[in-house]
């Protein structure tokens, strides 16, 4: 490869113009597709590879495919159908045992070739709806792989510019929503030969030489930024665990999840050993599409803050490089093959939010407390009078921990997730379910705190016909921590009834699997809320009154936890309070 | 018969006058931010001045104002109530869910951290009306709704709205919640998500409507104030506004929604542009308005002005779903800072030294380096010529930040790190006109680059090569573009409907429904047009149906016949949406179902559009005599050479010269580099093309 350096003015235009091809294919993926899980909540992911399968660019969507396209690249690489690629070759992917993040992930890629030569590869991922597994949309309780659906391994959906008509009729009847399926596709098929077109006009410009003389030096940078902040943290290892609920079948039986961080000088290796060993169901995390990619996310969110960072770094494989991770073969973690490894988000949140929890006695000022750090994500799906399925994919929010300078945000997705929600009222007009409830929780309190956790949402979900559900998610047991002082925030949970007999509420695991519904069923679903950061009584009495008129909080709590006295009539009683406080501090002294 | 354009900008306010075809003034003074009437009615005073009228000769004002957006910026807005759906309390606090970035644990959350509506505002009530037709399932509690506005008059709230869930297929509810508010507090700002935005999409809509009472109250005052001030002084002048969407409209109108004028500034800029590319007969055009620390950017493809996909329109971060012109705005202007990271990568913006303290050669404390300082290191700004003389600055300065800054940490003469700043900032900003022209599908080879505003023909040239432009069009008064804007557009008015149906099964009962609103729609703008007495052989008006592939999110627009939609025409509707999508993403779906989700009508009346002086025909005459003298300059490629400096106001129709050049006028400089060749058209337009 190239070797020559760059000087920093014609860097920067490169890496302006990589950012701009990653952002427009991300563009056109999620404006052109068809399912939601896409086009509102942009489950998706898109970049430029060189052809050792290194990140050049990535386009901002979602967290968990940023990072995870190198996995794939390998995977096709071992697994391309005859061997070799070739101009006008489209190739398609999903397989958790070949690098894929998850089977409904399917990944597209082109290669790129310049003056005849294979020189980089485009692609992108997205999430589909069905792909024809055990039960519609998600699976969670199956026994294998194989029940996750279609696995495509190096597959080419186009050969020489040539369309595989056979491959598009297989999966028109190997998928509940084949239409949406096929769509979807073509969308990513587009997106990725826009990459293409900007990569080969980028190499006119500039010469093939300056581009990836740019695109190493630019991997260089971001490592050494990356590097710089790492080395900033004292040597040493930190720890922490936590539990999740089950594995969607074997109720009662929690799987710990433990941490250990080992920081040394301007490298650092997450070490998952002594985390549960894999599960029976689907509940386990592909190894290299998942779980190295999660911890990725959590260092990239910790050290190269968007927040305070002056600009963004460029987005590439530098970030990745001083990262280690090890998880045993046959954990969780790393599952050997034929466990099914479908089911993987709420494992990596909880990962990240154990990172964070280990780091903060040396990151004080970076971190957060502790997150609902779960995801809830919803397959509602049934059957139209014609008798075709329709599926519908949602992911609801979670909520932050207090931070060091900030309350935790509320409603909001946590950490390696981050979608959009689908308005209320697009699905009323064009699905057989109405929303009857969408607002923060009242139920519980988030952690209190200087500043306080996040409040976590009530989404309740009425099924209009008879049909079927499956949710994955967890957190109902672990509580959210409170750091330096802060209060634990509270657990999530799930409420069934149905409308005509609303006296009748059943609370549900957090995971579950194909449960049929009738008309009238509503799903509520209470998502957990973050701990605080740092001592409550620090929290001005000022901000505690006006968390209270705004419903943040209640008056018994302001009193109970903050020992701020507030009047009926809602006015401040600094002199009660003061008495309170100290009362407090003599209580937590003791 | 004179007639005023007026752009109220952060630094200055801009004027134009016409005095009858052709007697043109142009003038600019200093902006009044803590009240910008001041200055407009200074200004107005002065150019009728210059003009030799009296102010009472003025028959119309066009008033293009910062007020709305400023209140955003600066969260000054009202204490707003909001009446909505049990249930659904927090519609405005979570948002789309999706955080602003994917990679940060100490983010802000502006719509949590300052939101629009406090939640203690936010006051549930009983009442449900369900999908897909609008059936009322839960009356609406008026017990409840009387109850609220007691309260929230009581906490003195200046604005309300009324915003429940699927108003958009029945409006009765809110229609009601809204006159009972009104019976509790007339005088409060009161309105509707139906009547301010009648759209599917709740958070979207109520967004919108939070957004419109939010700058309401303080922006109804302040049209209000100017239009009395006017009266005050004798001035009997009809007072119009630009609009975002680039149409002027009443004070009236933009009192009741003044989210119409959130980006009322910017617009006139585009809409001048379009029109100084008429001057010299071209259509299509990317303008350029490069500032102090922001550049807007358009493309304006055969003489159309494109108008945003109503899911891209954001104001601050809040959705605002109202027509307006397709315009990116990037952090990059003559006072963006150059600096090195921790890591030794170099940047140029976003960070701006703004106007305050203002790049390091201004002399007024500023320390880091900035791209008008790089210009002044490269010899293109001549301090004694700096805004005509006006404007002292220090070259010394500038020299010194950037060899301290910049160049010794690099290892660089302080040429090459000043054209390093002008080759990073021009690269951001090619980049970002890429990505709303060439992205976009039009093919810049085709496309004039106008730069304008007072640092854009200092880059043109130089932006024209990098996207490979077929021209660079510098307009004649590149310093006031956009008050000429004001002075050039229509009357227009915009309503929309979310009216839902598939038209690939559609019957005609179908499409005698998508008819009914679309006349409603035209009714609609046919009232307003009648009222500013627009007479009905003037007014023009075009439908739109927004469509997508059924099962898509996104919309795009399709045309519609002027006709009633038949089963004969109604391929044509369809026809024009696959070509939209093709145009937007390479790709259509010929058989894809294709879905109605929205029905606009834009109803729109041309006004008598100013006329520029023709300039005097050079006739031989040489171009020496316009120039003022000769000094080195450095340009892009690194030489340096003898630069001549002409004085654009001695520049006649048909003078040609060569590159190097510099053209110098009062508020704008022009950079003609070696290898380019500059002619002046017949109006004044400097068109610039390579040799």
């Amino acid at each position: 490869m190239a070797t020559k350096k760059l000087d920093p003015v014609t860097l920067q235009v490169i890496s302006g113009a990589l950012d701009t091809i990653a952002e427009e294919m991300g563009h056109v993926l999620f404006r052109m597709s068809f399912s939601s899980i896409i086009r509102e909540s942009q489950d998706l992911g898109a970049g430029l590879f060189d052809t050792d399968f290194n990140t050049l660019c990535e386009s901002e969507s979602t967290p968990l495919h940023i990072g995870s396209i190198p996995g794939y690249m390998k995977g096709i690489q071992e697994t391309l159908q005859d061997g070799e690629w070739n101009e006008g070759d489209v190739v398609i992917h999903n397989h958790p045992y070949y690098g894929a993040s998850h089977s409904p992930d399917i990944a597209v890629a082109l290669p790129i070739f310049y003056e005849g030569e294979l020189v980089a590869f485009s692609a992108n991922t997205a999430h589909h709806l069905d792909i024809g597994a055990a039960t519609p949309g998600l699976i969670i309780d199956i026994p294998d792989v194989f029940a996750e659906g279609m696995l495509f391994a190096g597959i080419k959906l186009y050969d020489k510019g040539v369309r595989n008509e056979a491959l598009w009729q297989f999966m028109g009847n190997n998928s509940r929503t084949a239409q949406a399926l096929k769509d979807d596709l073509e969308a990513q098929i587009a997106a990725a030969r826009l990459g293409v077109k900007r990569f080969q006009e980028l190499l006119d410009t500039y010469g093939k030489e300056t581009v990836f003389a740019a695109t190493a030096q630019l991997m260089a940078y971001t490592e050494s930024v990356m590097r710089q902040r790492i080395s900033e943290i004292p040597d040493g290892e930190y720890f922490a665990e936590g539990v999740m609920d089950d594995d969607g079948r074997n109720r009662g039986k929690t799987l710990p999840v433990k941490v250990c961080v080992k920081i040394e000088g301007d490298s650092v290796t997450v070490d998952l050993t002594g985390s549960a060993d894999q599960v029976p169901t689907g509940f386990n995390v592909p190894f290299d599409g998942s779980t190295k990619v999660a911890c990725y996310c959590a260092f990239r969110a910790l050290l190269l803050d968007a927040e305070t960072m002056e600009v963004p770094v460029p987005s590439n494989q530098g970030s990745f490089r001083p990262i280690t991770v090890i998880a045993p073969e046959g954990s969780m973690f790393n599952p050997r093959f034929p466990a099914a490894a479908e089911a993987r988000f709420t494992q990596c949140n909880m990962m990240i939010d154990l990172i964070i929890k280990a780091l903060a006695p040396v990151l004080p000022e970076k971190v957060t407390a502790g997150n609902s750090a779960s995801l809830s994500f919803v397959s509602y799906s049934g059957l139209r009078p014609n008798g075709d399925y329709w599926v519908f994919l949602e992911v609801n929010e979670g909520s932050y921990g207090g931070r060091p300078f900030s309350d935790g945000p509320d409603c909001i997705d946590n950490l390696m997730a981050n979608t959009r929600n689908n308005p209320i009222e697009d699905l009323g007009m064009h699905l057989p379910m109405v929303c009857d409830r969408y607002e923060l929780r009242d139920d519980v309190h988030a952690g209190a705190g200087k500043y306080r956790g996040g409040i976590g949402v009530v989404k309740s979900q009425r099924m209009l016909t008879d049909g079927f559900i499956t949710h994955e998610c967890d957190r109902h047991i672990d509580v959210p921590w409170g750091a330096f002082g802060g209060h634990p925030g509270s657990v999530g949970k799930i409420e069934v009834h149905n409308q005509n007999n609303p006296e009748k509420v059943d609370e549900l695991p957090a995971k579950f699997s194909g449960v049929p519904t009738k008309a009238g069923d509503v799903m509520a679903f209470y998502a957990p809320c973050g701990g605080g950061y740092g001592n409550p009584l620090e929290r001005s009495a000022e901000q505690v009154l006006e968390d209270v008129l705004d419903d943040f909080c209640s008056r018994d709590y302001a009193y109970e936890a903050y020992g701020v006295v507030i009047d009926p009539d809602l006015k401040l009683d600094l002199a009660a309070t003061e008495q309170r406080r100290s009362e407090l501090s003599r209580v937590a002294a003791e | 018969m004179a007639k005023i354009g007026v752009d109220v900008g952060g630094t200055f306010t801009d004027l134009i006058l016409e005095n009858g075809p052709g007697n043109v003034f142009v003038h600019k003074v200093p902006s009044t931010p803590q009240d910008q009437s001041i200055g407009v009615l200074t200004g107005v005073d002065d150019i009728c001045k210059m003009a030799g009228i009296s102010t009472e000769d003025v028959e119309l004002i066009v008033h293009g104002t910062t007020v709305a957006t400023n209140i955003t910026i600066e969260h000054t807005g009202a204490e707003v109530g909001m009446l909505t759906t049990r249930g659904f309390r927090d519609i405005l606090h979570i948002a789309r869910h999706k955080r602003p970035y994917n990679f940060s644990l100490q983010f802000d959350v502006p719509w949590q951290s300052k939101p629009l509506v406090k939640r203690r505002n936010r006051i549930a009530i009983t009442e449900r009306i369900l999908p897909p037709v609008g059936t009322i399932d839960t009356a609406l509690n008026e017990d409840e709704v009387r109850d609220a506005a007691e309260q929230l008059k009581q906490r003195g709230v200046e604005a309300v709205i009324v915003c429940f869930l699927f108003a958009f297929l029945n409006d009765s509810h809110e229609q009601r919640a809204k006159a009972i508010v009104k019976e509790v507090m007339p005088e409060a700002f009161v309105s509707c998500s139906s009547d301010v935005v009648d759209v599917i999409r709740e958070y979207e809509r109520f967004s919108t409507t939070a957004m419109n009472a939010y700058v309401g109250p303080s922006t109804a005052h302040y049209l209000h104030n100017l239009e009395t001030k006017l009266r005050g002084r004798g001035i009997k002048a009809e007072l119009r506004l630009m609009q975002s969407n680039g149409g002027i409209s009443t004070v009236e109108n933009c009192a009741e929604r003044p989210v119409t004028i959130l980006m009322s500034g910017p617009a006139g800029g585009v809409i001048g542009g379009r029109w100084c590319g008429g001057l010299s007969g071209e259509k299509n055009i990317i303008t350029v308005d490069i500032g102090g620390t922001s550049a807007d950017i358009s493309t304006i493809p055969d003489g159309h002005i494109k108008t945003m996909n109503p899911r891209d329109t954001y104001v601050g971060q809040h959705p605002v779903l109202v027509p307006m012109i397709d315009l990116s705005t990037i952090g990059a202007g003559g006072g963006s800072i150059a600096y090195l990271d921790s890591a030794g990568a170099f940047y140029v913006g976003p960070r701006s030294a703004g106007a305050d303290p203002g790049p390091v050669c201004y002399a007024k404390g500023g320390t880091e380096p900035t791209v008008t300082d790089a210009q002044v290191v490269l010899g293109r700004l001549d301090a004694d010529q700096f805004l005509g003389g006006d404007l002292t600055i220090d070259p010394d300065l500038a020299h010194r930040a950037i060899e301290e800054k910049i160049a010794r940490p690099l290892g660089m003469s302080n040429e090459e790190a000043a054209l390093g700043i002008i080759k990073i900032i021009n690269s951001n900003m090619a980049l970002a006109i890429r990505a709303n022209s060439v992205a976009r599908g039009f093919d810049p080879r085709e496309l004039s680059l106008m730069p304008f505003g007072g640092a854009g023909p200092l880059h043109g040239v130089a932006l024209a090569e990098i996207i490979s432009a077929r021209e660079v069009l510098v307009p004649p008064a590149p310093g006031i573009n956009a008050a000429i804007g004001l002075l050039v557009t229509d009357m227009q008015y915009e309503y929309t409907r979310s009216v839902l149906a598939v038209l690939n099964t559609a019957d005609q009962s179908d499409l005698d429904n998508i008819n009914k609103h679309v006349e409603e729609l035209t009714q609609l703008c046919r009232d307003s047009l009648t009222a500013d007495g627009v007479p009905a052989d003037k007014q023009r008006f075009q439908k739109i149906a927004e469509c997508r592939y059924q099962g898509q999110g996104f919309e795009l627009r399709a045309d519609m016949p002027d006709e009633p939609l038949t089963m004969a025409n109604k391929q044509l509707v369809m026809d024009a949406f696959h070509n939209q999508h093709r145009q937007d993403y390479s790709y259509a779906f010929e058989d894809g179902v294709v879905e109605v989700m929205t029905l606009r009508v834009i109803g729109s009346a041309p006004i008598e559009p100013l006329q520029w002086p023709a300039l005097a025909k050079a006739n031989g005459q040489a171009v020496e005599e316009a120039l003022l003298y000769s000094r080195a300059t450095t340009f892009d490629g690194g030489a340096t050479q003898d630069t001549p400096r002409y004085d654009r106001a001695k520049l006649l129709a048909g003078h040609e010269f060569a590159g190097p050049a510099i053209v110098v006028q009062h508020n704008s400089t022009t950079v003609i580099p070696p290898g380019y060749r500059a002619r002046v058209s017949e109006y004044g337009n400097i068109h610039i093309t390579a040799t």
